[in-house]
């Protein structure tokens, strides 16, 4: 096991909980494996020094990187050694010793190289890891988080459906003649016989609706943050208002209901919402999708 | 004499507070460096006699914790520390 192994290791760690115990050990067996290839002199010291600093690292990725330069060390402290190979005690002032080793540093060519070669090769992995869907793999284990749909503005005013029509089959009654005899004078406005009660209208059934917002599919907000609007640092929460009709499609394009306070985000948050037609889960009453217009907040932040 | 920006920043750490003894992982926390780049530049320096070391005088078992490797100037290293920063004009590295 060397430090290339750890490197290459580096992205399956990330995915589990489980990695931090496998990194842990690896840890120590890299420390442990870097302390014995040093000269024989030095290995137990270096072990027990390393271990001893180990602990007082905390972060599973600053131990990783502990153990990563003690190969490193080890390498250049085994070369030392064998340059050098002058006791200490040689000279007083350690001049001899510090300057062959002065000389030993102006010489990083070979480093230099190594370096760079690690830092190809992790790019290397990198990519191969993104190329083969683990972007598609992390992306499903973040949830979304940008998309809110609020209810605080007021919904779509439908007309309510017409009230049920009551039954209200003509009745005849009977209206026994008075015996008495009343001159009356003819009047329009005479009220004959008693009044005839009008059964009280149904109340309006009430809807179950439940207000539509961003749907599955919906696109992803980092790929709608300008760019512009990350190098200045804009961050922010737009308000969208659009409207959608039963299949998730947006009926008229979509309006900044509040701006976010940068007019790059704002326009961003449009592009999004114009991109996500097909993609928005219909306003639905009673369980039925129906089309009504409303807004939702995009919000925007590079941290994420 | 030539001499690493690397040792130059391990020197200044301890330049700090010349008596006080500083484990590996305080030099990293104060220089910054790598441990690839300093547990070298210890050993170098430690073969030089500009720093003398020892372990850390702890029982583990009672400390819970492993017994660390305590670096200090000698008076030798001091004295060839200060006249490094001295060649620079100032104290301290920028």
């Amino acid at each position: 096991m060397n430090c290339h192994d750890v490197l290459a290791a580096l992205p399956a760690a990330a995915l589990s909980d489980e990695a931090l115990w496998w990194v842990e050990a690896l840890v120590r067996r890299l420390i442990q494996h870097a302390a014995r290839n040093a000269p024989p002199s030095l290995s137990q010291r270096l072990e027990e020094e390393w271990l001893a600093d180990l602990a007082a690292r905390h972060g599973q990725m600053a131990r990783l990187r502990l153990a990563i330069g003690c190969c490193w060390a080890t390498r250049a402290i085994t070369r030392e050694h064998v340059a050098a190979n002058v006791p200490a005690t040689t000279s007083a002032t350690g001049n001899t010793i510090m300057t062959a080793y002065a000389q030993h540093d102006s010489s990083f060519v070979s480093r230099r190289t190594t370096a760079v070669a690690l830092i190809v090769c992790l790019h290397g992995v990198l990519i191969y890891f993104l190329a083969t869907g683990l972007v598609h793999r992390m992306a499903a284990v973040i949830p979304p988080l940008i998309q809110i749909p609020v209810t605080d503005d007021a919904p779509t005013r439908h007309p309510p459906p017409p009230p049920l029509q009551p039954n209200l089959a003509p009745t005849r009654l009977e209206v026994p003649e008075p015996d008495l005899t009343v001159e009356v004078p003819p009047d329009a406005n005479t009220i004959r016989g008693p009044l005839i009660e009008q059964p009280p209208a149904l109340p309006p059934k009430v809807l179950n609706r439940v207000l539509g917002g961003p749907g599955k599919g919906f696109p992803n907000t980092a790929d709608y943050y300008p760019p512009a609007a990350i190098r200045m640092g804009d961050k922010g929460i737009a308000s969208v208002r659009v409207c959608v009709d039963g299949n998730g499609r947006l009926s008229a394009d979509p309006t900044i209901a509040r701006s976010s306070g940068s007019a790059r985000l704002d326009e961003g948050a449009v592009r999004l919402a114009k991109a996500g037609s097909g993609h928005y889960r219909a306003t639905t009453e009673d369980g039925r999708p129906v089309s009504s217009c409303f807004p939702f907040l995009i919000r925007f932040d590079f941290r994420d | 004499m030539g001499m690493s920006l690397q040792t130059l920043r391990v020197l200044e750490a301890f330049l700090e507070n010349p008596t006080d003894q500083l484990s590996g992982a305080d030099v990293q926390k104060a220089s910054g460096l790598a441990s690839g780049t300093l547990y070298p530049i210890l050993l170098r320096l430690e073969s030089a006699g500009w720093f003398v070391s020892r372990w850390e005088a702890i029982n583990p078992s009672s400390a819970g914790r492993p017994r660390r490797r305590l670096y200090r100037l000698t008076p030798t290293g001091l004295a060839r520390a200060s006249e490094v920063f001295a060649s620079f004009g100032r104290g301290v590295l920028a």
